[in-house]
């Protein structure tokens, strides 16, 4: 008797290997129709919820973006396309502030990815090849990512002001040249470039994690072949190691993307979008329309926002399958 | 009923424990703070129709924005004279949707688009100002001050002399990152003490000759630019509470903010007496002089028009109106009750407290009234505003004439949008 035949037997269980055979293996109809039941009855729960707290805010969120409403009035003006139009190039007011915001924006989408992987490569590798306490290690670069919330971004305020721990820092180490008087946060010279740090700082951690498991499933004849061939470490690492993550970086950019494009809440604790305007992103800038503009109607233009940066993440993530695919 | 002010809890508490007592009807105070957080929890609640029946809102404005999405009774013709008249005369019409507040609510863009002309959608709860300055006595001292600048030009010297003696905590500290204090709390008043009422009004008109870009606006840009060399090291990174808690803490030699700053700083552990409070000084040039600073309400209560404790919840009102409550929540809270409490108000309130009412003290002429915002494009955002301000002053990014200019660009944005 094969194990197929055993396992198709009234008295065996089911298995989920059994479900995978074709149907005319299976048992009655009467028994088909239960074991699609139950199926349904298991994926049910998550239907229901994605119904409830998916589709139903997407559409919500969706519909919104064509209203003027401010999330009390009891009826919705319906505006069609101006609340795109209005943000995109029309509203002498919110367009310009649009502009400033993807302007910035743009910045840390190309910063922040370029940082991430020029960092959390190199450390990757550099863990890769270490023998004693990797573990240990690891779990110190992980933390910054097991760590990140609010009390971190309040903690990093704190160590960027005029009197913080970085000022101090360089001025014990007899680099007073290098100090920021008004703290990192509040020179406009400044302030972006160490928003970016801070992003980048949180985004390492996973993106050192996944080259570390990329590395693990080389397959070491490649490298000993290339090492054969008389390629020295730093050949090795540029023309074998790297090209064979290159599916990794993909993700890791792909990620990282997706963070500066739609992460707001470092922005929001650490400087609000200032000082003045100098640090405004769009995810700010949609939150704020949605929930800090003084109950202004200005719900629908969040939405609107929003639905304009689901689409340009879309493009990303397409963009970036492409580049993945033909690497692969 | 809930409140956003943490310094209001302790005194409403009391009240509400008198008036428990007095009439069988028990007040549960609840507080959610900071502001953003409230109006959040606000907004969600009115969703979920969990409101409380009495809420603490911002005077003419919140309230006004309530009452048009039909959240909020309106009390037009609930309120009895006897009732009414318990109040500062300044405020007594707060919540009402007078002429000008219903032709700001007209444009589809205001936040208080539907409110109804004449309705009345909160009683005033406290009173105040914007442009109180508070100084620390003992770095006055050490500078060689002893008495409050009369003029701008003395407080810029002032600051000069206490910058001087403590180069990193003898300046002015505001909390910037929130752009429109700048604006709301110095900026404004100066204005109207250089220009008097209609030069200042006439700053965020549509006349290019007497706007923020004309040389009058650049000469009162000038003079806020004075501060530029004392702001406080990282001012433009601190929100008002922390621009406050780092004067408590010493870390700047002065500190502006509005009359409720007291209770703040007292919380902060400053002692009165280590305080000096004063009115924002006039330029010794300006078109007024001696420059007094308008009460307006701050703060009001909200009736919930589904409260089913509608009667109850208009006694409770009533009773926080009463004289002695009032004198009582206003020396729990530091902070100044909407409620007239005559000539011993002074002995009442204390000397800071009373000090600070002494500001107000003015004619038409020379007072700032802040709750005057009729000239204004209706849908103005004073934050976005305020941010060219910072550019300026302390950034530098920006003099005066180009500052004046990006503001002149800006209101004629916002003129532009409410058509």
């Amino acid at each position: 008797m094969t194990a197929l035949g055993t396992s198709s037997s009234a008295s065996t269980p089911r298995t989920v290997g059994a479900a995978a055979r074709p149907s005319h293996r299976r048992g009655t109809p009467g028994s088909r129709g239960r074991e699609a039941l139950t199926g349904y009855l298991f994926i049910a729960p998550a239907v229901v919820l994605f119904a409830v707290m998916g589709l139903y805010i997407v559409g919500y969120g969706f519909l919104l973006g064509f209203a003027r409403w401010n999330g009390f009035a009891p009826h919705w003006d319906w505006v069609g396309l101006d609340n795109y139009a209005d943000l995109l190039w029309r509203d002498p007011v919110y367009a310009p502030r649009v502009h400033e915001a993807a302007r910035h924006t743009l910045y840390v989408m190309i910063a922040v990815p370029v940082l991430t992987v020029a960092v959390s490569f190199p450390l990757a590798v550099a863990l890769a090849r270490v023998k004693r306490a990797q573990a240990v290690l690891r779990s110190v670069y992980f933390l910054p990512y097991v760590t990140s919330g609010i009390a971190v971004f309040y903690a990093w305020q704190y160590i960027l002001q005029p009197d913080g721990a970085v000022n101090y820092l360089l001025g014990l180490l007899g680099l007073g040249s290098l100090q920021e008087p008004q703290g990192f946060l509040g020179n406009p010279a400044t302030a972006l470039p160490t928003m970016i740090v801070v992003t980048v700082w949180t985004e390492v951690p996973v993106a050192m994690l996944m080259y570390l498991t990329g590395l693990q499933t080389i397959d070491r004849g490649l490298i000993e072949a290339a090492e054969l061939d008389g390629a020295g470490w730093w050949r090795t690492q540029v023309s074998v190691v790297w090209p064979l993550l290159r599916p990794i970086t993909a993700i890791v950019v792909l990620l990282t993307l997706r963070s500066a494009l739609h992460g707001f809440q470092t922005f929001l604790i650490m400087t609000n979008g200032g000082p003045g305007t100098h640090t405004d992103v769009l995810g700010l800038e949609a939150y704020r329309l949605a929930f800090l503009s003084k109950f202004a109607p200005t719900l629908g233009l969040a939405g609107a926002l929003g639905w304009m940066l689901f689409a340009v993440a879309i493009v990303l993530a397409l963009i970036n399958l492409r580049a993945l695919r033909s690497r692969v | 009923m809930w409140t956003f002010k943490q310094s209001h809890v302790a005194g409403l508490r009391a009240a509400a424990a008198e008036f428990g007592e007095k009439t069988g009807i028990q007040v549960r105070i609840e507080a959610y703070t900071p502001d953003d957080a409230y109006s959040i929890k606000v907004q969600s609640s009115a969703m979920t129709g969990d409101l409380p029946d009495v809420f603490e809102v911002h005077s003419d404005g919140e309230d006004f924005v309530y009452g048009a999405a039909g959240i909020v009774e309106d009390l037009r013709g609930q309120i009895p004279a006897s009732w009414n008249n318990r109040f500062n005369p300044a405020v007594r019409r707060s919540g009402t949707v007078t002429q000008d507040k219903y032709e700001q609510s007209l444009p589809a863009t205001s936040t208080s688009h539907g409110a109804k002309k004449g309705a009345r959608y909160s009683l005033p709860f406290t009173i105040g100002t914007f442009g109180i300055v508070y100084a620390n006595k003992a770095k006055l001292a050490a500078a060689g001050i002893t008495r409050p600048p009369a003029t701008w030009e003395e407080f810029i010297a002032d600051l000069k002399k206490t910058k001087a003696k403590e180069p990193r905590t003898g300046g002015l500290s505001l909390g910037l990152k929130v752009p429109s204090t700048g604006l709301n709390w110095i900026g404004q008043p100066l204005a109207f003490a250089q220009l008097g009422k209609d030069g200042y009004e006439s700053l965020y008109g549509r006349e290019k000759s007497a706007d923020w870009g004309s040389p009058k606006g650049v000469k009162v840009l000038g003079a806020y630019d004075k501060l530029t060399p004392y702001w406080m090291p990282g001012t433009q990174t601190l929100t008002i509470d922390d621009a406050d808690q780092a004067f408590a803490q010493g870390k700047s030699a002065f500190d502006v903010g509005g009359t409720f700053t007291l209770a703040f700083l007292q919380e902060a552990g400053m002692r009165a007496d280590d305080i000096l409070a004063f009115g924002l000084p006039a330029p010794r040039e300006g078109a007024v002089k001696d420059l007094a600073l308008g009460p307006i309400a701050l703060t009001g209560l909200a009736l919930n028009d589904a409260s089913p404790r509608k009667d109850e919840a208009r006694k409770w009102m009533r009773y926080l109106s009463e004289p002695d409550v009032a004198a009582r929540f206003s020396k729990a809270a530091s902070d100044l009750s909407a409620t007239e409490l005559g000539a011993e108000s002074a002995d009442v309130l204390g000397p800071n407290l009373a000090r600070l009412m002494a500001t107000f003290k003015g004619t038409p002429e020379n007072t700032y009234n802040p709750y005057d915002t009729s000239f204004r494009p209706p849908t103005l955002d004073m934050d976005e505003a305020g941010a060219p301000l910072i550019d300026m002053s302390p950034l530098r990014q920006t003099g005066p004439a180009q500052t004046g200019l990006r503001l002149r660009k800006l209101i004629d944005s916002y003129w532009k949008e409410a058509r």
